[in-house]
């Protein structure tokens, strides 16, 4: 039995279904129940959180949590399905301070909102960025333009009124 | 006794913050009440242009992210993209391959080493550093043309075997570096000043560090006994001896040690590498480059095809790069170029800690505590 | 023997027989005081070419010292063995554009350059750089080294505070925390020196330091006061503020320190006087524990030579402490600040106390 049954077996009205990403085992968890799903992973032995993925599928996001135990040497990976109208799903900062980053860089490139994160802004690109790029509908035909404004936040325009210009 | 608060724009251009990282400092005299990095200043979409690439293409790129030791970037990349489409590797081109990587764990460790002693004040240690880093690029041209950005590893292998007189000047290499690492050690480890500005500074514990998410070198020196090469071992790290390199204290000190020591261990490595590289002059699965236009069809079978579709699926891969855990999620939908390409960047993890470490501390003592966590901004930033 | 530099040009002039008719001119004119001021401001020529000269080589030296521990060249390509670098580094700063801040206090942010080389001049006055070779043998010669040496970091806290930039300030308040902290156990173990001398003149320190013990022990203050030495060489460090204590730069962490803002010719003056700090420390340095020109072979010269070889002799002696500041700071990294005063006032002035009662105690007793 791997980790994610294992899971589907603590917590049989959270996960939705397992299964396998490639050769590491994953659970594909309802998005309501992520944080206590991930609270149980923790429990579990799960203590490292590798990574999170925030995957644009068009018609539906994908939110991938990999995880990783250090004393059992064992991988397991939580998905979560959004829907594209309104994704949104639970922090995981309470639970991992590693999470914090993450989840604002996946709200920075894909727009996926973080519920109960503490500092959710843009990490990469500058605040007031139009569009999410790793979303598959975003415009890259629109140049964008940054410049520092006087108080020292970023000044996004797309016509470039905001570049300095010599006179 | 109250005082003003000055706030302190630490980069994005300054002497220390190793390229264009920026901190926004609340300083109570000279004391760091609050630290928030700024980043981006390098972001360049890697993630969004993989996805506009084909996975052959994409591999170049990998090189750009953290520059400084490429070869571990090119190769996680393409072992992600080696277990989505089930290629298999001949035993040479995996020796070659943790060969150059190893290689660039030395590389890697004598620039963070050399840029920490400098941000500190003692220049020597990384023009010593770049001595020793010279011959090192000069074997990584010899192998594949270019000093930093390789694109060496492939899909299936090596673009290119090992070149006449390599060997010879690894082996140089390895013998001349063994006695550099001494010099190294006499030169800072007893220095008392060094001591002072290292020991009990950006001190974090284990349970902390893997809360934050932190790997490799940084997470070994708070004591957590963990290495991808020997824990969820790939390539031909199985057959090969070395120990883990772990230090206790948790401290920038223990960091520092611990690359001191990794340095050692890839040595040791090295020598094992060069003595058990297997003869077969077999180094790909398949030819790289464009098939000649006469060539018969089993000809033209035999090389590696440019336009390459991995079956649907996805895939999380991770490896034991010199800053710690590097890990690719590519999902493949069976087009000639990935869905996505999730970069796990262990600059971009480790640096997360960094507020937690340095509040209260003071400037200097943010330099020490950043530059042991060594971080490529290329990497962060992506 | 001669009291200065000025008696010695009188000599010479004497010896070569024209003093006498030119004085006579300047007398017939009723002017004589003329010719002394003539004589005088050629002592200062001479010492501002040298100091100039000494400020270029050391330039040159940092780089050729650096290059040789961190094995490689250093400059190599301007004239021969990159002797000439400091003069194209000079023409390169000239050329450059003086830039003032647009939110800077005009007035002292000019003025502090000045303020900070001049007294690094001022200080070469009443040392000696020879047997007669001294421009004005002051009775105070001590205090005034010291006294002139506390207007630098006014200097600096005005150059940091004029740029109205942060990093400048902070630059600025740590070099005047740190002079502070450094000039008290600078000045006590140098009046450990002044008991056993009984005066301030640096010509009689020296003197005192002539001779001999058992023969071959030459009489240097630093076999009397090692502790007082080892005490005063790491104060001057910092007072030159180099690494370990250059926080007044602390180029990694403050970008430049209180120079951040500054370019060109104001620049090259902070540079100037930097280095003619590290100099002028330094021959304090000689002066007060290494016997300044004095050595035991000296009675053996004759008596015409005295002057070049003393000369020699104290600048090999200086250019030793140089050289040793300038290893010492491509091998050690930089403390922190609050680490330097620590060990300022809770280690280098309790032991400097305690090193001047000790000397008192043991030249009291040696009275009895």
């Amino acid at each position: 039995m791997n980790a994610a049954e294992e899971l589907k077996n603590l917590l049989p009205g959270s996960v939705v279904s397992t299964g396998l990403q490639l050769n590491k085992p994953m659970a594909v968890i309802k998005k309501e129940e992520l944080l206590k799903a991930a609270g149980k992973a923790k429990e579990m032995g799960f203590d490292h959180l590798s990574v999170i993925t925030g995957i644009d599928y068009k018609d539906h996001f994908e939110v991938i949590y990999n995880f990783f135990s250090y004393n059992k040497k064992q991988n397991l990976a939580l998905k979560v399905n959004l829907d594209h109208d309104k994704p949104e799903v639970e922090s995981l900062t309470g639970l991992w301070n590693g999470a914090d980053w993450l989840e604002r860089e996946t709200f920075d490139l894909v727009g996926i909102k973080f519920i109960g994160h503490p500092n959710l802004v843009r990490i990469l690109l500058p605040d007031g960025w139009n569009g999410h790029p790793l979303r598959k509908d975003y415009d890259m035909n629109t140049e964008q333009f940054v410049t520092i404004g006087e108080n020292g936040d970023d000044v996004v325009s797309t016509d470039g009124t905001n570049l300095l210009r010599r006179k | 006794m109250e005082s003003d608060e000055l706030l302190i724009n630490m980069g994005p251009v300054h002497p220390s913050t190793h390229g264009v990282l920026r901190f926004k400092l609340r300083m109570d005299g000279e004391s760091i009440r609050e630290c928030t990095p700024v980043l981006g200043h390098l972001h360049r979409g890697t993630e969004k242009i993989g996805e506009m690439k084909t996975y052959l293409q994409f591999i170049p790129y990998t090189d750009r992210l953290d520059y400084i030791s490429a070869f571990p970037n090119n190769y996680a990349f393409v072992k992600a993209v080696e277990e989505l489409a089930g290629i298999e590797v001949p035993l040479r081109a995996e020796y070659i391959r943790v060969l150059t990587m190893e290689l660039n764990r030395i590389v890697n460790h004598l620039v963070s080493i050399g840029s920490l002693l400098m941000d500190l004040g003692a220049a020597t240690m990384i023009m010593w550093g770049f001595r020793e880093r010279e011959n090192a690029l000069q074997l990584f041209e010899m192998l594949c043309g270019a000093r930093m950005t390789f694109n060496y590893i492939k899909p299936g292998g090596v673009r290119e075997d090992i070149p006449d007189g390599f060997m010879p000047k690894l082996n140089e290499f390895l013998k001349d570096m063994e006695k550099r690492i001494d010099d190294y050690e006499q030169l800072i480890n007893g220095n008392e000043i060094f001591h002072m500005r290292m020991k009990n500074i950006g001190v974090i514990s284990a349970k902390d560090a893997v809360n934050y998410g932190w790997t490799g070198p940084t997470l070994r020196g708070s004591g957590v006994d963990y290495d991808l090469r020997k824990y969820e071992p790939y390539s031909i790290y199985p057959d090969l001896d070395f120990k883990v390199c772990v230090r206790n204290e948790g401290d920038s000190f223990a960091r520092f040690i611990v690359r001191m020591d990794e340095m050692r261990e890839s040595l040791h490595i090295l020598r094992q590498v060069v003595d058990n590289m297997p003869a077969s002059k077999e180094i790909s699965s398949a030819k790289y480059g464009i098939a000649p236009m006469t060539g018969t069809p089993t000809a033209v079978s035999s090389y590696f095809p440019r336009i390459f579709t991995p079956p649907p699926g996805e895939v999380y891969s991770r490896i034991e790069a010199p800053k710690g855990e590097l890990g690719f999620y590519v999902v493949s939908d069976g087009t000639t170029k990935p869905y996505r390409v999730k970069i796990r960047s262990p600059s971009f993890c480790n640096l997360t800690a960094i507020p937690s470490l340095v509040t209260g501390l003071k400037i200097p003592d943010l330099i020490a505590a950043f530059g042991t966590i060594d971080v490529v901004l290329g990497d962060v930033d992506r | 023997m001669f009291a200065n530099t000025y008696e010695l040009i009188v000599f010479i002039l004497n010896f070569i027989g024209i003093y006498n008719p030119i004085n006579d001119f300047f007398k017939m004119l009723g002017i004589e005081y003329v010719l002394r001021i003539i004589i005088v401001l050629v002592e200062i020529a001479v010492l501002f070419v040298f100091i100039l000269l000494t400020v270029m080589f050391l330039t040159w030296m940092e780089r050729k010292v650096v290059a040789m521990v961190q094995a490689r060249y250093g400059p190599m390509v301007t004239g021969p063995r990159g002797l000439l670098q400091p003069v194209m580094d000079g023409v390169k700063l000239i050329g450059k554009e003086d830039i003032i801040p647009a939110k800077a206090d005009r007035w002292i942010f000019t003025l502090a350059p000045f303020l900070i080389f001049i007294p690094a001049l001022l200080v070469f006055i009443p040392l000696p750089f020879g047997e007669s070779l001294i421009i004005s043998d002051l009775n105070v010669g001590l205090l005034y080294i010291i006294a002139i040496s506390a207007i630098s970091p006014i200097a600096i806290l005005m150059a940091g505070w004029a740029s109205n930039n942060k990093y400048s300030l902070m630059g600025a308040v740590r070099a005047v925390a740190q002079d502070i902290s450094y000039t008290i156990p600078l000045a006590l173990s140098a009046i450990a020196v002044v008991l056993y001398t009984g005066s301030l003149s640096t010509v009689d320190i020296v003197t005192a330091q002539s001779g001999t013990w058992f023969g071959f022990i030459p009489k240097w203050f630093i076999f009397l006061q090692p502790l007082g030495f080892i005490l005063f060489l790491i104060a001057s460090i910092a007072e030159m503020g180099r690494i370990p204590f250059d926080f007044q730069e602390s180029e990694s962490e403050l970008v430049a320190g209180f120079f951040t803002e500054y370019s060109g010719m104001k620049f090259a003056m902070f540079f100037l006087a930097e280095y003619a700090h590290l100099f002028s420390v330094s021959a304090i340095v000689v002066t007060l524990f290494l016997g300044g020109w004095s050595v035991p072979f000296l009675s053996f010269i004759p008596a015409a030579l005295v002057p070049l070889v003393s000369l020699g002799v104290f600048l090999v002696k200086t250019y030793a402490i140089i050289f040793f500041a300038m290893w010492l700071r491509d091998t050690v990294p930089r403390m922190r600040i609050d680490q330097l005063l620590k060990i300022g006032w809770k280690i280098m002035i309790p032991l400097a106390l305690i090193n001047l009662l000790v000397t008192a105690f043991i030249l009291t007793a040696g009275r009895f």
